[in-house]
């Protein structure tokens, strides 16, 4: 499932990763690292919202 | 002996030969909406009908009651009384808690009527003043067992307090035992709370033995009491199958809606049982007690209720936790003056109010429930407390618990402030807000003045920050024996361990949110608070980065219309809204996230109720004039070298320095603009603002405690001003020529699918704010109203900042 940042509008697509966060595609957003943020602004995965 | 009351046209016996003697009981303010609202409208007509319409229906005598706040219920009561006379055939019954009220009826009311009510709530003060006029006009007079301690629960405490007003009554004013009527008073046994699983055995056992024991005397109920939160349709019938029961056990009277009460004979014999069995708390079945049982046998029946009458028929206790719970405001006021007759103000603040409020505050907690619904809880709450307010005694007020707010000093941020005021005062906390831009000379002043237990501080900058810890022992050395509350952007539990919690004698938290702040103030009061303590997590899992990357230092530089600055007025606000982020606004500035919701409970919940209030405000925006756009840009010559960017204006080079990350791909703003070996570069810049007016309005709305549209107002102008940035980013890439690449959507800007960047100062590439103050030399933003404060904020705060890069590889990053 796709995760969106309510502060900013990122989304994370676990298709794609986040590779400049170090992210290999192929990740699900539940096993991001805990302390994983926003590639573009920095908050942390509590202020992301599932999509779809 | 017989005991009658009478009118001008006739007399009723007080026992009847078929009881009970049914008083009708909708001509009361605290009983009846519709009469309530008839006589706010000085619509004494309709009250008069609804009079009519009880002595049409079969009731026997007519309760009168006309308190509420607010109005002269003494002139009310004499001009209805005085219609009512003339043309009610019934006996009346006066029902006021003011001696001196009853005094004025009594006087011009040509039979002999009913008194309602006396009790020694207050130790027979009252008491006294009513049984000497009862025995002045001859009137009866209705008794409830209510003592010092409250209302009587056990048959036993009934009895016993009914003896206590007999005996003064009866001994010392002379009244007759067949002139009182005793109400043993009744409670709901349809809520499933434990305490009151017997309550309608022991009323019924009181009334039996108040009737034995004190022979002569009269018994009556308020009857429907007994299944206050229960459906509309169940309650008909378990109100008359009660009734029945009460009449059994001796009740002489009853206070009832006449047109609803239903025949035993029209009661079948199966509805009449699963009655009686919660009447008299009987469990039949092992895995459902009595109102289990009850209620599901009257949800299989599925009788529809009347629409009308189901609101006012919970119990107004009920009802006022459900209107903070589901922030509905409509007829609070009333709901609030049927509770002031039961309680004091204060105790329907602390065991109604703040209880519900708390629990609103768990929901959220839970994320059952989203910001904007707690704001609207609050409202209530806080509109509930100010109509309580006047009827309180100073003393109450006082012995609240102080919280002192201030957004320290150089720091305009208001709202994060302000929604902890709001959370802190509608969870029944003394707040003292104090403002923005504070000096801690300022702050320790008005601590010491209005002696608060407890400081909050807020600051969204870094700055602040610092100022935060700069500032603890200047606390610490006046004195100050409160804990301090920290909360804002910047800080961190880490931070505040370490940099702040050991400048203060007294525990300094760290505090996310208004919530955690609500905690930390509870833990206060339980004498729990403890200092924020950081413990180092196990350092983060190393992950893969990105290679170091290549920047091209060959792009060409693109040819801008002009060099230095120019301002522009004359922007469309309507174009900037299709550049806002309503993603960002509705889930983050707004706070309507999805929680636990499905994605089509959430596409409802945007569709009905987000988007409607964001159409309203863009509307707002523009007929309004809520949006003034505003823009000071330039560009200027440029060069890197290492990690700075020099500026040229004119004959004065700035200095632009910029940090590097430590890390690959070690990239840093500088990167991006040609050093002076490759000929130098273009740097472009902006200041935008969105004027000054949304904000004012904003404020007002928090003034007056409109907390819901303050959070969607500032919302709005948020993402507005920001909106209004990313269109002037285009705008500039239009002029440099490099805007072949435009996004597809607001996400796409979001995500940067264009060519260059703009990096706002203050952020994690530019973090240093300090450079406003060559910003503000290049531009002149003070020419579109904008000026800076000590700790380089620009006001209004509405406005936005930032460098302009036009290389192809210049995108957000961390440092
Ligand atoms: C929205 C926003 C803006 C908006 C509006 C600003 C405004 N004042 O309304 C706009 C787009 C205009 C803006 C502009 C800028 N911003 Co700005 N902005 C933000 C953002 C994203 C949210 C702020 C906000 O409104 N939050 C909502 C409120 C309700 O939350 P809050 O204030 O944090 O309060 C809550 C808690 O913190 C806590 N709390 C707060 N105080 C207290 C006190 C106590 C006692 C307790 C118990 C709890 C508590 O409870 C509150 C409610 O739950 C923050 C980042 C962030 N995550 O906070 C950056 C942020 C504040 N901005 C930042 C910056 C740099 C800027 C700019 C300088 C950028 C630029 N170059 O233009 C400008 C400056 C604007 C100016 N006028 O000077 C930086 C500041 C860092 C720094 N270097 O000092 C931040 C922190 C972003 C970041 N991560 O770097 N910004
Ligand atoms: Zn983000």
């Amino acid at each position: 499932m796709k995760y969106i940042c309510i502060n900013c509008g990122y989304i994370y697509d676990p298709t794609l990763g986040d590779p400049t966060g170090g992210i290999e595609p192929g990740t699900a957003f539940e096993d991001l690292p805990e302390d994983w943020t926003c590639p573009l602004c920095y908050v942390t995965k509590d202020n992301f919202d599932p999509i779809d | 002996m017989k005991a009658s009351v009478s009118s001008l046209y006739q007399a009723v016996e007080l026992s009847q030969p078929i009881p009970p003697l049914l008083i009708g009981e909708r001509c009361n303010t605290n009983g009846s909406k519709k009469f309530r609202e008839m006589l706010l409208a000085d619509d004494f007509d309709g009250c008069l009908q609804v009079a009519l319409d009880q002595e049409a229906k079969g009731a026997q005598v007519l309760d009168i009651c006309t308190a509420y706040a607010g109005r002269d219920e003494k002139a009310d009561l004499k001009r209805f009384f005085t219609m009512l006379i003339g043309s009610v055939k019934l006996p009346l019954m006066i029902d006021s808690t003011q001696p001196d009220c009853i005094a004025e009826i009594l006087k011009i009311y040509p039979g002999r009527c009913i008194i309602n009510s006396i009790n020694l709530e207050d130790g027979g003060a009252n008491l006294h003043k009513v049984c000497t006029l009862a025995k002045k006009y001859g009137a009866a007079v209705v008794a409830l067992t209510i003592n010092k301690a409250g209302m009587a629960m056990t048959t036993a405490e009934k009895v016993e307090t009914a003896q206590q007003i007999y005996d003064l009554a009866v001994g010392e004013h002379g009244l007759r035992p067949q002139d009182l009527l005793f109400d043993p008073l009744t409670f709901t046994i349809g809520s499933g709370d434990e305490s009151l699983h017997d309550a309608a055995i022991q009323t019924l056992n009181a009334i039996t033995q108040i009737k034995k024991q004190m022979p002569g005397v009269r018994t009556l109920l308020g009857v429907s009491n007994i299944s206050f939160g229960l459906r509309p349709a169940a309650r008909k019938v378990l109100n008359s199958v009660f009734l029945h029961e009460a009449v059994e056990a001796g009740l002489d009277a009853a206070i009832v809606d006449t047109a609803k009460v239903i025949p035993l004979a029209q009661i079948a014999n199966e509805d009449r049982d699963v009655c009686s069995d919660l009447i008299y708390n009987r469990q039949k079945n092992a895995d459902k007690n009595a109102l289990m049982a009850f209620i599901d046998y009257f949800e299989e029946k599925g009788d529809t209720d009347d629409q009308d009458e189901s609101q006012q028929d919970i119990a107004a206790e009920k009802l006022l936790g459900q209107m903070v719970l589901k922030s509905n405001k409509d007829g609070l006021d009333d709901v609030l003056t049927i509770l002031l007759g039961r309680y004091k103000p204060l105790d329907i603040i602390n065991t109604l109010l703040v209880p519900a409020m708390r629990y609103v505050g768990e929901l959220f907690g839970k994320g059952e429930i989203l910001l904007p619904f707690v704001l609207q809880s609050a409202e209530v709450m806080k509109k509930a407390v100010a109509f309580l307010e006047p009827f309180m005694d100073k003393a109450d007020a006082s012995d609240k618990l102080k919280v002192l707010l201030a957004t320290v000093q150089g720091d305009v941020h208001d709202i994060g402030k302000n929604l902890v005021d709001i959370i802190l005062t509608n969870n029944g906390y003394k707040v003292y807000n104090i403002g923005i831009k504070v000096p801690a000379e300022t702050i320790i002043e008005k601590a010491k003045e209005y002696d608060v237990d407890i400081i909050g501080l807020s600051g969204l900058l870094v700055k602040s920050a610092i100022v935060m810890q700069d500032s603890m022992p200047q606390y610490k050395e006046a004195g100050l024996k409160t804990p301090i509350l920290l909360g804002g952007a910047a800080l961190t539990p880490k931070f505040v361990a370490e940099s702040c919690v050991p400048g203060h004698a007294e525990p300094v938290v760290y505090c996310a949110d208004a919530f955690a702040g609500l905690k930390a103030v509870r833990e206060f009061e339980q004498g729990k608070l403890e200092p924020t303590v950081f413990e180092t997590k196990t350092p983060a899992t190393a992950r893969k980065t990105t290679k170091n990357v290549e920047i091209d230092t060959n792009v060409p530089v693109p040819q801008t219309p002009f060099l230095g600055k120019r301002i522009v007025t004359d922007v469309d606000p309507t174009a900037l809204y299709g550049y806002v982020n309503e993603q960002a606004l509705f889930r983050g500035r707004w706070g309507y996230r999805r929680g636990k919701m499905t994605a089509e409970e959430y596409a409802m919940l945007t569709k009905d109720t987000v988007i409607p209030i964001y159409e309203k405000l863009k509307e707002r925006g523009i007929t309004e004039n809520l949006i003034q756009p505003k823009v000071t840009y330039g560009y200027f010559k440029c060069h890197s070298k290492d990690e700075s960017v020099y500026v040229q204006d004119g004959e004065t080079t700035y200095e632009f320095a910029f940090p590097r990350q430590e890390f690959a791909p070690n990239l840093c703003i500088a990167d991006f603009f040609k050093p002076e070996t490759n000929g130098g570069d273009v740097a472009g810049f902006f200041v935008v603002t969105i004027g000054e007016k949304i904000g004012q309005i904003a404020k007002e709305l928090f003034e007056k405690d409109a907390y819901h549209d303050y959070l969607m107002l500032h919302g709005f102008g948020v993402e507005v001003t920001d909106a209004l940035a990313e269109y002037w980013h285009e705008q500039m890439r239009i002029e440099m020529g490099i805007s072949a690449q435009r996004p597809d959507d607001v996400t796409g800007f979001v995500t940067q699918q264009y060519q260059g960047s703009r990096y706002g100062f203050g952020y994690p590439a530019c973090p240093d704010l300090g450079a406003h103050e060559h910003v503000f030399k290049l531009l002149d933003p003070e020419d579109i109203g904008v000026t800076l404060t000590e700790n380089m904020e620009m006001v209004p705060e509405q406005t936005t900042s930032a460098i302009v890069a036009h290389h192809p590889q210049a995108k957000y990053f961390a440092v």
